[in-house]
């Protein structure tokens, strides 16, 4: 186990590597001048060029990457002297048009994307996949028909629709909800909530509907093996099949699935969180797309990534921990 | 093989008649088993033997509609309660499948398994029911049982999970084995095995046991009496000796005549996984 | 013969109790006589059909996408359309747009031809580079299928949406619809290609293959007369699932305004720029969402009953 472990870890880094590599590559190449965004309006050349310095950015293509590669390590000052930055280590770049240490600024905005995920995978899970269980043992029911049908809408309902819509709805037209606005927990636990409840709905309502399907069709699978015949002929109640021999092979992928979705909502759920106005990592790229904000962007994208395949290993070894198939056990 | 006896047969099967929407797959089907004694149901894909043994454990599908009697000690169990049902089902009356691979759920241990059936109907802790199953596995022959009943499914070789499969149907001590194609899975050599392990098994317990096959080969080792189905219908009936060495009808005569394995492709074994196995 | 219910379900797991759908010609028509898939070819026939003929239906209708109608808006209510509905009449189908007075019906029309262009394009190339990539990792093994995995591991570490949105808002104007359809296929092949390596490898170890192995062929011959033909329904269904999450995708790109830019029509663009007007004109809100919604429906319910065909794949 710990071998496999290790292999992976070292697998991630290579494609870590890579993954720097290549949107460094892309930036590089697609990217216009970013010293002239930076220097804005009453810009002029010798300002540029002294910019240009600053972020070294008249340096080889490849010392600048690894510049960048350093600079994860062991952190980094640009420009000299007096309008020195230091980026303190682990340094995924800096962004001079909101003099912020990016990663610094993804932190910040980290609780707002965990709290949407976090919420909304709570949310998603107990609707989806009870849905799910439920629409698969009543199969061909009205239930299942009725649940089906809903799971189908909401899979095709664009989320940014849906969130505008249910803004339209719950704030402007009913005004049972303010405008989310994001407050701490501890400052007003009521407005808190109502900020976050919108967003979770939005991303319950999508999320919910695929792994209501998923689960249904897995279930569905399940109890059609046969060892769900010999667990009957066995004389086990309906429960104690249905629980125990029914649900682990068919949650079990599905909790595969979750790890990756709910790393993916980690690195933002951007439309979302654009929508609402909420201040989380996908808004942070969005906006800093929006003014092409290079080092943000890039930043986010390096975090977002980071986060998928730290998921993906974690997804890997909670499989091989559930499923005895897979487990390199010692007989 | 015990000399006819005078008591209530355990199970005694009269014009059993299985209905689906699509067609009838079983017409008029009667056999008798004592205690102790075995029945060969013996035929092709789709003779309606499977069908059979499902309606006496009570799991056809809904919709299948079943007339006629089948008494178990003289208890009627068609149209019984699911409820009902379930009391019986691996308790007094215990069931083999054909693949022991799907038969068996991967993701709990053997010694789970066998221990479940053990406690659905005998209740008591979780740790007797372990040695109970232990127990049964060492009654079967497993090797090491005491270790391997921490081991999964996948951790067997073809005819060692044929083993626990037996061993699960035994664990209560049934009064009557339906065994279902249980080495048409299996290697040739293993088969004999098996074969060898049910007869024991059998005069061990004294209980009656429905042995389902399409291969007459296989029937003629272990039957005491022999039933050949043909598309629903029984088209001969009679001991093991009777059939085998005066069959009366033709089509019994035919399948007496075939190679050894019947049916088409769908039926080869599957590979078996060994694990220092047989 | 007397094949039990049971045993049909078993197999292909998803068809509900009642509906027979073993595979073969029958089945498909038994699909094709369900209403909801009635009605979802229906509204996607109808939907290729305005996608095709946009030019022609709106000379029919009377304005291009691009045609400023101001008599159609009212400036003293700050550009609202006149009339009810946002502005629906016998001149503007649909209505028009608020401020700048756009025939809605025509936009519409033009953005069903980005939507299905997009859609179908991206899975047109998702699945031939996924199938070719899957198939060869499949069928090779080794060297050949280690490398190909790296790559769709690299591939689908990378977050796709962020990524796509910044590489769409560097690249210059060019011409749009096709940026998107790469940008989109370079993400997804992986996905599709990982599938149909999976079905390969299972296929690669059935009887047929080694039979015809040594029968001599070579594996080109091999690949196309029986892994292919036996992937087909799987490639089907992916296809069929496929095209509307692309153009979901690209709604959503459009959407955020990196996607298919202004004045180009596009169905998530125009959701866009209807998000100021929703509580005053709702309509120029709901009706590229509603065609949005029921595009992608009726894929997914052709994808799902489809599915039902070849559950299994192989």
């Amino acid at each position: 186990m710990a071998l496999y472990l290790v292999k992976r870890l070292f697998a991630a880094l290579i494609i870590m590597l890579l993954v720097v590599f290549f949107t460094f590559v892309i930036f590089f190449q697609l990217s216009p001048d970013p010293a002239a965004s930076i220097c804005g309006q009453t810009c002029t050349p010798e300002r540029i060029e002294a910019i240009r310095y600053q972020l070294g950015l008249n340096e080889p293509f490849f010392t600048q990457f690894f510049t960048f590669l350093a600079a994860i390590f062991v952190g980094r000052d640009y420009g000299s002297g007096a309008s020195a930055v230091h980026c303190n280590a682990p340094c995924i770049g800096y962004s001079f048009q909101t003099n912020q240490d990016v990663l610094q600024g993804i932190i910040d905005r980290l609780p707002v994307s965990v709290t949407i995920a976090v919420g909304a995978a709570v949310l998603w899970l107990l609707s989806g996949v009870a849905a799910g269980v439920i629409s698969a043992v009543k199969e061909g029911t009205w239930w299942d028909k009725g649940a089906m049908m809903f799971a189908l809408a909401g899979i095709s309902l664009p989320n940014y629709f849906v969130a505008l819509v249910l803004q339209y709805l719950l704030v402007v037209q009913l005004q049972w909800l303010p405008f989310p606005t994001v407050v701490p927990f501890t400052d007003s636990p009521v407005q808190w909530f109502q900020a976050y409840l919108m967003p979770w709905m939005v991303l319950a309502l999508m999320y919910a509907s695929m792994y209501a399907r998923l689960t249904r069709t897995n279930v569905i699978d399940t109890l059609g093996e046969n060892f769900m015949r010999t667990a009957r002929a066995k004389g086990l109640g309906r429960g104690a099949v249905l629980i125990r021999h029914g649900l682990r092979p068919s949650l079990t992928p599905i909790v595969t699935l979750l790890g990756v979705d709910f790393a993916t909502l980690l690195g933002g759920a951007l439309i979302t969180e654009t929508v609402f106005g909420l201040n989380g990592v996908g808004r942070y790229a969005y906006d800093a797309i929006a003014v092409n904000d290079q080092p943000v962007i890039m930043g986010v994208t390096l975090v977002a990534a980071f986060a998928v395949i730290i998921a993906n290993i974690v997804v890997d070894l909670l499989y091989r921990l559930l499923d005895p198939r897979v487990r390199v056990s010692s007989s | 093989m015990s000399a006819q006896s005078t008591e209530t047969p355990v199970l005694s099967v009269r014009d059993l008649r299985i209905e689906f929407p699509l067609g009838v797959v079983v017409d008029g089907s009667s056999f008798d088993i004592a205690r102790g004694q075995t029945m060969g149901l013996v035929g092709e894909s789709g003779s309606g033997k499977s069908m059979t043994s499902l309606a006496i454990m009570g799991l056809l599908p809904k919709e299948a509609m079943t007339t006629g009697s089948v008494r178990f000690h003289g208890d009627e169990l068609l149209h019984r309660s699911d409820a009902s049902m379930r009391r019986t089902r691996g308790d007094q009356i215990a069931m083999i499948f054909q693949d022991p691979l799907s038969s068996l759920n991967p993701y709990y241990t053997v010694g789970f398994q066998i221990a479940e059936a053990y406690r659905a109907h005998k209740g008591g802790t979780k740790a007797a029911a372990m040695t109970k199953a232990a127990e049964a596995m060492d009654r079967v022959r497993i090797p090491d049982a005491v270790g391997r009943v921490r081991h999964y499914p996948h951790q067997f070789s073809g005819g060692m999970r044929q083993r626990v499969m037996i061993a699960m149907a035994l664990v209560c001590e049934p009064d009557l084995i339906i065994a279902d194609e249980p080495t048409t899975a299996l290697d040739v050599t293993v088969q004999a095995q098996i074969l060898d392990l049910l007869t024991e098994v059998q005069e061990m317990t004294q209980a009656a046991m429905l042995f389902i096959t399409h291969d007459l080969a296989v029937v003629s080792h272990i039957s005491d009496h022999v039933t050949v189905m043909r598309y629903g219908r029984t088209v001969e009936q009679g001991t093991a000796e009777q059939i085998f060495s005066n069959p009366r009808n033709d089509y019994t005569r035919a399948l007496l005549a075939a190679t050894p394995r019947l049916d088409d492709a769908v039926d080869l074994p599957e590979p078996i996984l060994t694990n220092g196995g047989e | 013969m007397t094949a039990s219910l049971s045993n049909q379900v078993e197999e292909f797991g998803r068809p509900d109790p009642g509906e027979d759908f073993s595979p073969g010609a029958g089945a498909l028509k038994r699909i094709l006589g369900k209403p909801s898939v009635i009605l979802s070819l229906g509204f996607l026939v109808f939907i290729v059909l305005l996608a095709i003929f946009a030019p022609l239906i709106t000379q029919l209708s009377g304005y291009s996408p691009y045609e400023f109608d101001e008599g159609a808006v009212d400036p003293a209510l700050g550009g609202l359309p006149r009339g009810p509905l946002g502005g629906i009449s016998a001149d503007h189908w649909m209505g028009v747009e608020p401020q700048n007075g756009r025939d809605i019906f025509a936009r519409i029309a033009y953005g069903a031809r980005v939507s299905m262009l997009i859609g179908i394009g991206a899975t047109a190339i998702t699945m031939i580079i996924g199938v070719v990539m899957g198939v060869i990792a499949g069928f090779l093994g080794g060297f050949v299928d280690a490398a190909i995995s790296r790559v769709m591991d690299f591939l689908m570490a990378f977050p796709a949406l962020i990524f796509m949105i910044a590489i769409l808002s560097a690249l210059p104007q060019g011409n749009r619809p096709l940026l998107l359809v790469l940008v989109l296929s370079l993400f997804s092949w992986p996905a599709t290609a990982r599938v149909i390596r999976g079905q390969t490898l299972s296929l690669k170890n059935r009887e047929f293959v080694e039979a015809a192995k040594t029968s001599g062929a070579g594996w080109v011959p091999l690949v196309f007369r029986e892994v292919l033909p036996n992937l087909s329904g799987t490639i089907v269904v992916m296809a069929t699932l496929a095209v509307p999450t692309f153009i979901a995708t690209e709604a959503g790109l459009s959407f955020l305004g990196v996607g298919i830019t202004p004045p180009d029509p596009s169905w998530g663009q125009m959701i866009a720029s209807a998000v100021t007007w929703y509580s005053s004109d709702p309509m120029f809100f709901a009706i590229p969402g509603m065609f949005l919604f029921l595009t992608v429906l009726s894929f997914t319910v052709l994808g799902d009953n489809l599915q039902k065909i070849w559950a299994g794949g192989l």
